[in-house]
């Protein structure tokens, strides 16, 4: 039985896009307890409720935010039977619509109804903040960092850290590039005058500190300052994902081909 | 979210310490201090400062280099490139510029080869010697005739 967990809508585009989602479920037979967040019922409570009811899919339907706090409460509370987890991402900018983004509510409750499962990683910021998109630091001036990860350690004067869940870190260090004269020309012909300098590095274990405690955020919320301790859960999540697109050819085709 | 295969980067504004392995390419702009180790490629940017050993299938040096390092594959030095210690490697090529003070061992197999800057390909050691030779004598003959 399906479980949906919707965000709180932020406009009105949005609730009907829900809406039809609600009246397509139903056509597609995949109807369940429709359930939406809100100050009174955060995302994470109304997940335990759905898990407590022994539902064995549980949908989340919202921004990267709210499909995280859905994904860190089922890793959390680690139920006793299989439970698999939906995702229908409606921010057209995040990291998940990429993979979970879909034109039509058609399609979502397609992607349901089929159950294709994949399992998935998940990041856990201690003590018990897991994350299946990305934790971030953004900093308003460049600052000074130490990151200790397996077998090494680093130092780098960083803007901004991006770990996913997987726990690939992403420093960025941005650089303002030549003269005035220069960035006026670029600001002109519309480039941007400013260059990153990038760091890529992959984990098991990272431990993280800085001179002065900085926030990491998971979405818009902040979940933790540093110093942190991040490890990656493997195969943590079992998720939902879309069907791959077979390409038949037809006969004649084929004979168009040959000749 | 899935495992891609990216490989390592260490930014201009790192500095590293300790043991970095990859099963994907590596490559360093900032500085390290310690073993760096991958089964595919190293690459030695220009601002990159390197002490340590280097072990890969196949290094590529622009920056400089305090340290040990050895490829299964080839090894180029840039121009602006500096290695200070011992070369281990099946392939081998300097281009004009560079700098290289140490040993450079190449494992006795028929096919190693030296690489000359201008691509000519020359199959074992032995060819190389006998080539300036072989000129000379030809210069001696000349003078003879």
């Amino acid at each position: 039985m399906y479980y949906y967990i919707f965000e709180s809508p932020k406009n009105s585009s949005e609730r009907t896009y829900y809406e039809r989602i609600r009246d397509i479920a139903r056509e597609f037979s995949i109807a369940g307890e429709v359930t939406q967040s809100s100050p009174a019922r955060s995302a994470d409570e109304l997940t335990q409720m759905g898990i407590n009811k022994n539902y064995s899919t549980i949908v989340a339907i919202g921004s990267d935010e709210h499909v995280n706090k859905v994904a860190s409460q089922i890793v959390l509370s680690n139920p006793p039977f299989p439970l698999a987890m939906g995702i229908i991402s409606t921010d057209s900018k995040s990291m998940l619509h990429e993979r979970w983004g879909f034109k039509k509510p058609e399609d979502a409750c397609e992607t349901l109804k089929y159950r294709k499962l994949e399992r998935f990683d998940v990041g856990l910021i201690e003590p018990d903040r897991y994350f299946l998109t990305s934790a971030r630091i953004e900093c308003s001036k460049p600052s000074r960092i130490t990151l200790e990860v397996d077998r090494w350690k680093a130092e780098a004067i960083i803007d901004r850290i991006e770990i996913s869940g997987n726990l690939y870190i992403l420093l960025e260090r941005f650089l303002k590039e030549g003269s005035g004269l220069k960035a006026a020309f670029n600001w002109l012909v519309g480039k941007e005058s400013i260059a990153a300098d990038r760091s890529v590095f992959k984990a098991k274990i990272i431990r993280l500190s800085s001179q002065h405690p900085l926030p990491v955020m998971i979405g818009n919320e902040v979940v933790a300052k540093t110093p942190i301790n991040i490890y990656r859960k493997l195969n943590a999540l079992n998720i939902i994902t879309k069907r791959d697109k077979v390409i038949q050819a037809d006969a004649q085709g084929d004979r168009k081909l040959d000749s | 979210m899935k495992q891609q295969q990216v490989g390592t980067i260490v930014g201009s504004s790192v500095h590293l310490t300790g043991v970095i392995k990859d099963s994907s390419d590596i490559t360093i702009f900032g500085s390290v201090e310690g073993e760096v180790s991958s089964e595919q490629k190293v690459i030695i940017e220009e601002s990159a400062h390197v002490k340590g050993p280097i072990h890969a299938a196949e290094i590529i040096v622009s920056g400089s280099i305090n340290g040990t390092i050895s490829a299964k594959g080839k090894i180029e030095l840039n121009p602006s490139g500096s290695v200070k210690g011992n070369i281990d490697a099946t392939e081998l090529l300097i281009h004009s510029g560079a700098i290289f003070i140490g040993k450079c061992t190449m494992p006795e197999k028929a096919d190693s080869k030296v690489l000359h800057e201008d691509g000519e390909e020359f199959e074992a050691e032995d060819d190389v010697t006998k080539k300036p030779t072989a000129s000379v004598m030809d210069d001696e003959e000349e003078e003879n005739e």
